[in-house]
């Protein structure tokens, strides 16, 4: 294990390389490159805004002093932006070890660089997503505070990657074996997509009079929800309506650290048989 | 326990060392394991009947010194290309060990890791280095690279998908064998580009043998086999038959597959005179052939 962690920190240069590559390829294929990919999350904020905010009053679910501060538009983009990024990873994560193939069966290196690699580039262009967010923020009068930028922000990145790492590692290996699981990720991302909370406070779930108390238990221990939540308290620190609650925290706190050691778990174990495979 | 391990060069030793080699497919799956099969039982009780394990590799031993060139020859399917793949690395043994020292340029796909959106110069940093090589060394033989690939000037920062199949195998040729590293891996790629470009190739391998490197070579070429080689591996039926100079391992491999040929012409030889007999009988029966 300790030797295995020590031959991928000596590829690290390969793992920048592929980086490299993958943004290269990404940026250079149309000329408004940047653009566009910021482009569609912003459509979709829109639509959600009018849809959410105006027709359904999802922001009813705000804090009132929180308008000043940024308000529900805000919070959408703060939500959505964090989420297209981690929704790309698990897009592209059942494919990585496929797409590779071509060198993994030619060249010697620790498999994991791969699933590092794409994990890599999502969060190379998570942070090119902050110049749009910044804008939202002083255009919407978003309020930085210390509690925010320097407990919740490093909190919720460390652990999106975290646990985007473990879910790459995992369903690269296993969708080598069982192909069906690609199409298997891609409904449960849009189930998680709503279980995570992203277009509405999570407290009009934990409050709502209609939901059993055990049903509002397994939705505070989906670990995204609580991720999510603390993208959405770095600007709105604060607020205990918009912080998560302890058992939110700590499933998110726990369900990171075991998401990666099943992802790294799994990917071990499965290395064999995967590299007969491709 | 199967193990792959990559040493640093010695000095004394072989380079590359195998002991009992063996790897295994499983075949006619008529279904995938689940996979709660596959968390709970493993590897170890795999519920596919043993009937359907294939071992392409099994029990393999040998060992090749420093400045060895080896070439292997078998069969079609006989696991030229497994074994070779379990030197480099990139497939992991289900039974015994590898032991490789040093490190490895594998001339096994010589387009691998090209990426067809990038520019041929962007391609060769980026694979030189995924090789290990620094970006000065590749800056200081870029130029050679693309001479010896004969890719015209204006055609170096155009994208590798408008490049044609010969040109894309002769730079990824041009770039690996650039690496300076011990041990080489071929695997029939002495077949790429036209008659000039593979005498370039030729050279290009005498040099880096003369240089002391190791090479292990699969061919079905005998005479690029005979050209290079000093020791040849038989590999008959998922096992090696023979391990001598390469003369011998040509021979055996020749004859065997003379008598196969022979056993197969008087196979259909037989056959032939069943269908004869039958046909014969046939127009014997009471009403001779087709009604009338």
């Amino acid at each position: 294990m300790a030797s295995r962690t020590l031959a991928v920190w000596e590829h690290r240069k390969v793992v920048g390389l592929l980086v490299r590559r993958d943004l290269k390829v990404k940026y250079q294929q149309s000329v408004l490159g940047y653009a566009w990919t910021m482009l569609e999350p912003l459509a979709m904020t829109l639509v959600y805004f009018f849809v959410f905010g105006i027709i359904l009053e999802a922001n009813r679910g705000m804090p009132e002093d929180a308008t000043e501060f940024g308000g529900f538009l805000l919070f959408l983009v703060a939500g959505i932006l964090p989420w297209t990024t981690f929704g790309q990873i698990l897009g592209e994560a059942p494919r990585t070890m496929i797409t590779h193939s071509k060198l993994i069966t030619t060249m010697k290196v620790p498999r994991e660089i791969f699933p590092l690699a794409t994990v890599g580039t999502k969060l190379v262009e998570y942070l090119l997503t902050w110049p749009v967010l910044l804008v939202f923020v002083f255009a919407l009068g978003g309020r930085p505070t210390v509690e925010g930028l320097l407990l919740w922000l490093p909190l919720a990145v460390v652990l999106t990657f975290m646990f985007g790492l473990g879910v790459t590692l995992f369903l690269s290996s296993v969708n080598v074996l069982l192909r069906d699981v690609e199409r298997l990720t891609r409904i449960l991302t849009r189930l998680l997509f709503y279980g995570s909370a992203i277009l509405f406070p999570a407290v009009m779930v934990l409050d709502s009079e209609d939901l059993p108390g055990w049903a509002a238990t397994i939705f505070q221990l989906n670990p995204l929800m609580g991720i999510f939540q603390m993208h959405r308290t770095v600007w709105f620190a604060g607020f205990e309506e918009l912080t998560p609650t302890t058992l939110a925290l700590t499933s998110s706190v726990v369900g990171s650290v075991l998401m990666l050691v099943i992802g790294y778990w799994t990917f071990r174990r499965l290395e064999t048989s995967v590299l007969k495979e491709l | 326990m199967a193990q792959t391990t990559y040493g640093a060069e010695g000095t004394g030793g072989p380079v590359i060392e195998a002991k009992g080699l063996g790897v295994k497919f499983a075949v006619n799956r008529r279904r995938k394991r689940s996979l709660r099969e596959m968390f709970i039982h493993g590897t170890k009780r795999d519920p596919n009947a043993e009937g359907d394990e294939f071992w392409p590799l099994r029990d393999v031993s040998f060992e090749v010194a420093r400045g060895d060139c080896v070439g292997i020859v078998g069969k079609n399917g006989t696991g030229k290309s497994t074994l070779l793949k379990l030197i480099a690395g990139v497939l992991m043994p289900d039974e015994g060990e590898v032991h490789v020292h040093g490190r490895v340029a594998p001339l096994l796909e010589l387009r691998a890791g090209f990426n067809d959106n990038l520019t041929g110069r962007e391609n060769v940093y980026l694979v030189g280095s995924l090789h290990g090589m620094s970006e000065k060394e590749i800056d200081e033989r870029f130029e050679e690279i693309i001479d010896f690939a004969e890719i015209k000037s204006k055609f170096v920062d155009s994208p590798v998908r408008h490049y044609s199949s010969g040109m894309k195998v002769r730079l990824g040729f041009a770039l690996i064998s650039q690496l300076e590293h011990p041990i080489m891996l071929v695997d029939e790629v002495l077949a790429v580009g036209d008659k000039a470009f593979k005498r370039k190739c030729y050279e290009a391998i005498d040099r880096m043998l003369a240089n002391q490197r190791t090479m292990v070579l699969v061919s079905h070429s005998e005479n690029d086999l005979r050209r290079f080689c000093n020791r040849g591996l038989y590999i008959k039926g998922g096992g090696l038959a023979l391990d001598t100079d390469i003369e011998a391992a040509l021979d055996a491999y020749n004859e065997d597959t003379k008598a196969e040929i022979a056993e197969r012409k008087k196979r259909e030889a037989e056959k032939k005179k069943r269908e004869a007999d039958q046909k014969r009988e046939d127009g014997e029966g009471p009403n001779g052939g087709r009604a009338a």
